[in-house]
């Protein structure tokens, strides 16, 4: 009789977790974090889970889809990937959340989440606690933007000994596939790895003629080039403010590297021009890139460069031509002149169709993750014109982008959340060349982006995952020395 | 016996056990215990870190510690079932691991595993847990079967320990003449073979160390690389003391000792544990004067840092004076001066001389309180280096504090994070975490921080009383501590580097940066700092804006000394108004000086200090290149 009991008290129960709380008044726009209403997602993308900030003594929340209901008791609302699933395949969901007050349940005002295009299916990006000088702790993840599986692809404690340890930075891929991929390794065991056709290599692109190994790359998307730039980076604290620091650099380069020669030429070496950020257009017969003028590069130097005139540096946006055949460069073009605007402009990333550039504009500088007033802009490659991207900004950094491959999602880095840790959001190009409203990457806690107290750096997009373990890496990074590379002369004009 | 070590600590390591407590963190955060079993040995980790806490309440902490350590020298005899007259060979062990944690001195601060207090002990006793439970098995199939999947399991959870549980069984198996040689063999064999072999399997499943580091993964971590193994030593020695218990179980079990031998054995054992805990454990006065004062200053206690100061200084006026007049009897009988001053130089560590961080904190307390220009140069100086194995620069012992209470807040940030990097997260760095972000009104991120400390037991109404200010300008402005750190937030932003050199930065700043509108307490810091320095034109300088920013009745009596001595040094003209009891004292001086001639300061400074050690004149001829770490 016992038993009888329990089991139909569990029959009526979940008898009533079908429906939704009967007699509910209307309410106002509910409160949830992260902040999902009214934004688009791609159709495959994990579920975006999410907790209701408003005091309330019980919560349901409904999703509906289609033919397709879902109802999640309680403040997390966790939706399970299969449900979730069946919500997206029937097309935008709306989301309504009930909450029981003192005086009854009170229907809180409905959202919607569309459904976009499909996403790439990873990302990935490095794990940094938002340090200024010490990296003891790094890693490069890559997340399956379909589930909430993450994995580490190279770790810096899987090198660390008792004589160095390791920077790890600047993973990037060709063509959105992981198939051919890079990062740098500073310091202990330094050097560029590459994962080419299965096969792992070590390279140090440093030589006599060039001043530092590689460093922000863009891979050729046709050729087996890759550009470089070349940065003597430092950093400095600021005492007294909300910015805490600025990353810049006192010389810079760019280079390209050509894989099949294994030889590295130069592509603009100016002493008064700090040339940083290449981006091949898709055809590979433009780059893009910033540079910043220094009108007497003696007198920047001997007052400290930099380190203490950081915010004379306004880098501007360049082209210049490409034949990828013989490796000749045409003129250089301004195409943006961020200086005369009092800006800098940086991270310049074309979309797939080549019709866009999206890039980052901040008062000063190479490095905008620090500065609050850094934001998105968009050039219209085929006109020209210019614009904030504000449906996506912030009054904090954005930073870091980058296109799907599809081209109609960005991913970016920004501290809007608490102007120190970097997370990275994802937003939907519409039709009108408009962004949808961004959100974070969903994450199966909703309370993940509070708690994690790392930040997301570099965020790339891949078709595929990474095929090679993190094992494989580290034993192969800690047991091989790096090549060297040849120094080619310069061509073209 | 136990109960002499409890009162011990509790009596004289109380701040270092709060230190230890202070340098780790355990949260009741699903995020937290998730990343901490990413590495072999993490629950062995979290355990350590669950105890840690507690000593918060150094007499709680010890008790838990001595308790561990008891249930340790139990564990040793009844697992390798240890006769009467051995027994007491199972103290050795323990008396290691007593001094694996309080030998450690200044590594306390660049330790990278929060916790290393309690894993050795608790590591310890786990490895017990493969013996006892291998001799309860049956079956040759069971023990082997049991072994191999110890290893699979408990190396995730226990690390390293769990691989000596195994060798220690193994060991302990092998010399068990009731068991048949070719049981013995393949238990042993087995054993063994999985301690190498597991941790290599099961390597592909971690990210977080290398493979060549697998067999020590748990055991505790130091990041000065030099230190690794010093520090580990009496933990492994323990370790090994546990192994060769277990070998020797065997004979120990089939020949109990008695009579004179069995006495040797007893005493020799005892005084060899006592020996061991006496001689490594580390007693350096000045590393407990900077753990107590560190402790107030955390506490804003500036009163009670001044006077753990004085307190350190007066504890040795005897043993100064001691060490002064054994140094004269041996250089009455020198024959040349460079007998003299050979004598002179190995004398001078007998005398009393502060650390830097010591001298820091107790300015740093002057200053808060508005004694600084009056007191600061009435106490003994100094720059003793740390009694430690390597110098610890200033910025990983003490340099957030120093940064926060002198208004340079992001580089009390930028502290706090390189050492999360470098060491780990701390309840130490989340509080300091925390002040940043309230006054810097960054609610967001005080938000972050203050969510984490809410999830500690001892912390948790500290954090919530922060909440109350972090967007509340006006209620953090009122509050301690940000009341008296606000005013040292008076100058403009600029960009600057320490590089690791705290005293030497904040000497830079305070003489290098002239805010527009300096606040009294800027200008009395950057007072006393000129004077440090003993920099005339910059002292000049600093008086004028001290005295331009200051409602002074009266000029602070070392301040007048040292305008006094500097006009008659460079006879610029430059004068202040003096008190008779200053020009007197300053005339005493010139004529104690005129007839005491000095051969050397280092030999002169001690008879002087007796009549003059409360001057600016003393300060200025005998502290001269004090060294900063």
């Amino acid at each position: 009789m016992k038993r009888f009991l329990s089991y139909l008290t569990i029959l009526l129960l979940t008898a009533s977790c079908t429906g939704t709380p009967k007699g509910a008044v209307p309410g106002t726009d509910p409160v949830i974090y992260p902040d999902y209403t009214n934004i688009t997602v791609p159709s495959n993308i994990a579920s975006p889970n999410f907790l209701i900030e408003d005091d309330a003594n019980g919560y349901v929340t409904l999703f509906k889809s289609g033919d397709v209901q879902v109802r999640i008791s309680g403040q997390k609302v966790c939706i399970p990937l299969r449900k979730w699933r069946k919500l997206t395949s029937q097309g935008d969901i709306s989301v309504t959340i009930y909450e029981k007050k003192d005086n009854g349940w009170v229907m809180m005002k409905p959202f919607d989440i569309n459904v976009g295009k499909e996403i790439d299916a990873y990302v990935t990006y490095r794990l940094i606690p938002p340090s200024f000088q010490t990296f003891g702790r790094l890693s490069i993840n890559q997340r399956n933007l379909t589930n909430f599986k993450e994995r580490v692809i190279y770790a810096n404690s899987m090198a660390a000994a008792d004589d160095g340890e390791q920077c790890i930075n600047c993973h990037s891929f060709r063509n959105w596939h992981a198939d051919r991929m890079q990062f740098h390794i500073r310091q202990l065991n330094g050097g560029t790895v590459y994962y080419m056709d299965g096969k792992l290599s070590k390279l140090n692109l440093k030589t006599d003629s060039t001043i530092s190994a590689a460093v922000y790359p863009a891979w050729h998307p046709t050729h087996d080039y890759i550009a470089y730039s070349n940065n003597m980076t430092f950093q400095n604290i600021h005492t007294n403010n909300l910015e805490r620091m600025e990353a810049f650099d006192d010389e810079s380069d760019l280079v390209l590297y050509d894989i099949y020669k294994n030889a590295v030429s130069v592509i603009e070496n100016k002493r008064d021009e700090y040339e940083c950020h290449p981006y091949w257009t898709p055809d590979g017969q433009t780059l893009f890139y910033v540079s910043a003028h220094v009108d007497d590069p003696d007198w920047f130097f001997s007052v400290g460069g930099a380190s203490v005139h950081n915010e004379l540096l306004k880098y501007n946006l360049y082209c210049k031509s490409f034949n990828p055949q013989d490796k000749s460069w045409g003129e250089t073009q301004l195409y943006y002149d961020a200086a005369s605007v009092d800006s800098s402009i940086t991270w310049p990333r074309i979309s797939p169709d080549g019709t866009k550039l999206l890039a980052c504009l901040s008062s000063h500088g190479i490095f905008p993750p620090y500065q609050s007033e850094a934001d998105l802009v968009m050039f219209d490659l085929g006109n020209g014109s210019f614009r904030y991207v504000d449906e996506i900004n912030s009054n904090r950094a954005e930073s870091y982008h980058s296109w799907s491959s599809n081209g109609r999602w960005v991913i970016f880095s920004t501290r809007r959340e608490d102007g120190t840790y970097t997370r990275i959001y994802l937003s939907y190009l519409k039709d009108d060349g408009y962004f949808t409203k961004p959100f974070p990457v969903p994450q199966k806690d909703p309370e993940f982006s509070r708690k994690f107290l790392y930040s997301f750096n570099v965020p790339e997009f891949s078709i595929d995952p990474i095929k090679v373990s993190a094992r494989v890496i580290s034993s192969f990074v800690n047991s091989t020395d790096p090549g060297s590379v040849s120094y080619e002369q310069k061509e073209g004009k | 016996m136990a109960a002499i070590l409890w009162c011990v600590l509790v009596s004289k390591e109380q701040f270092f056990l709060h230190k230890v407590e202070d340098l780790s963190v355990f949260l009741f955060d699903r995020m937290f215990l998730a990343e901490r079993l990413t590495i072999p040995g993490g629950f062995l980790g979290l355990a350590g870190s669950f105890l840690t806490q507690f000593l918060y309440l150094p007499w709680l902490g010890a008790l838990l510690w001595v308790v561990l350590l008891l249930a340790a020298y139990q564990a040793s005899i009844r697992v390798f079932s240890i006769p009467e007259s051995y027994r007491a060979l199972a103290l050795i062990p323990v008396a290691l691991l007593i001094i694996g944690n309080m030998s450690l001195g200044y590594g306390v601060f660049i330790m990278r595993t929060q916790d290393h207090f309690f894993v050795p002990v608790l590591g310890y006793l786990v490895s017990f847990i493969p013996l006892s439970a291998t001799k309860r098995l049956k079956t040759l199939w069971s023990k082997l079967v049991f072994l191999v999947l110890w290893n699979v399991t408990g190396f995730p959870l226990f690390g390293a320990f769990a691989l000596i549980g195994t060798i220690v069984s193994a060991c302990y198996i092998s010399v068990q003449s009731d068991l048949p040689s070719k049981e013995r063999l393949a238990l042993s064999v087995t054993a063994l073979l999985s301690v190498a072999v597991v941790p290599m399997a099961l390597y592909s499943a971690y990210t977080s160390y290398r493979l060549a580091d697998s067999w020590i993964m748990g055991l505790p971590s130091i990041s000065e690389d030099g230190w690794t193994h010093a520090m580990r030593a009496p933990f492994q020695l323990a370790l090994l003391s546990q192994i060769l218990l277990a070998s020797a179980s065997g004979i120990m079990s089939a020949k109990p000792l008695k009579g004179l031998i069995k006495d040797f054995v007893t005493y020799t054992s005892y005084i060899a544990s006592i020996a061991i805990i006496c001689v490594f454990w580390y007693k350096d006065d000045n590393f407990h004067t900077e753990l107590e004062m560190s402790y107030a200053v955390d506490q804003f206690d500036w009163n009670r840092t001044i006077n753990i100061y004085q307190k350190a200084v007066d504890r040795h006026i005897k043993s100064d004076r001691k060490a002064y007049d054994a140094r004269c009897r041996k250089i009455v009988q020198a024959h040349s001066t460079q007998e003299i001053s050979d004598i002179v130089d190995r004398y001078s560590s007998r005398f009393f001389e502060p650390t830097r961080t010591m001298v820091m904190y107790r300015d740093l307390a002057l200053l808060k309180t508005d004694r600084a220009l009056n007191e600061a140069f009435t106490m003994k100086d100094g720059s003793r280096m740390q009694n430690s194995r390597t110098q610890i620069p200033m910025a990983w012992q003490s340099g957030k504090q120093f940064y926060l209470q002198y208004g340079l807040v992001n580089m009390c940030y930028r502290w706090c994070l390189e050492d999360v990097i470098e060491h780990n997260w701390s309840y130490s760095t989340l509080r300091y975490m925390v002040m940043h972000s309230v006054i810097m009104q960054e609610p967001e991120l005080a938000e972050k921080y203050i969510r984490k400390l809410e999830s500690t037991i001892f912390y948790r109404k500290w954090a919530r009383q922060q909440r109350a200010l972090k967007s509340d300008r006006e209620a953090m402005a009122a509050s301690q501590p940000y009341k008296s750190i606000l005013p040292y937030m008076c100058f403009d932003n600029h960009m600057s580097n320490d590089m690791i050199k705290t005293e030497a930065y904040l000497i830079n700043h305070f003489m290098d940066v002239e805010p527009e509108s300096a606040t009294p307490e800027y200008d009395r810091a950057a007072l006393l700092i000129a004077m440090r320095i003993q920099d005339i034109s910059r002292f000049w300088e600093r008086v004028r804006y001290y005295l331009n920013s200051n409602q002074v009745q009266s000029i602070p009596r070392s301040v007048q000394e040292a305008a006094l001595l500097y006009s008659s040094l460079t006879k610029d003209g430059r004068q202040l108004p003096y008190d008779d009891e200053v020009t007197k004292s300053y005339d005493e001086f010139n004529r104690y000086v005129q007839s005491h001639a000095i051969c050397s300061m280092k030999e002169s400074a001690y008879p002087y200090s007796l009549r003059f050690g409360k001057t600016f004149y003393y300060y200025y001829y005998f502290m001269r290149d004090l060294k900063t770490y």
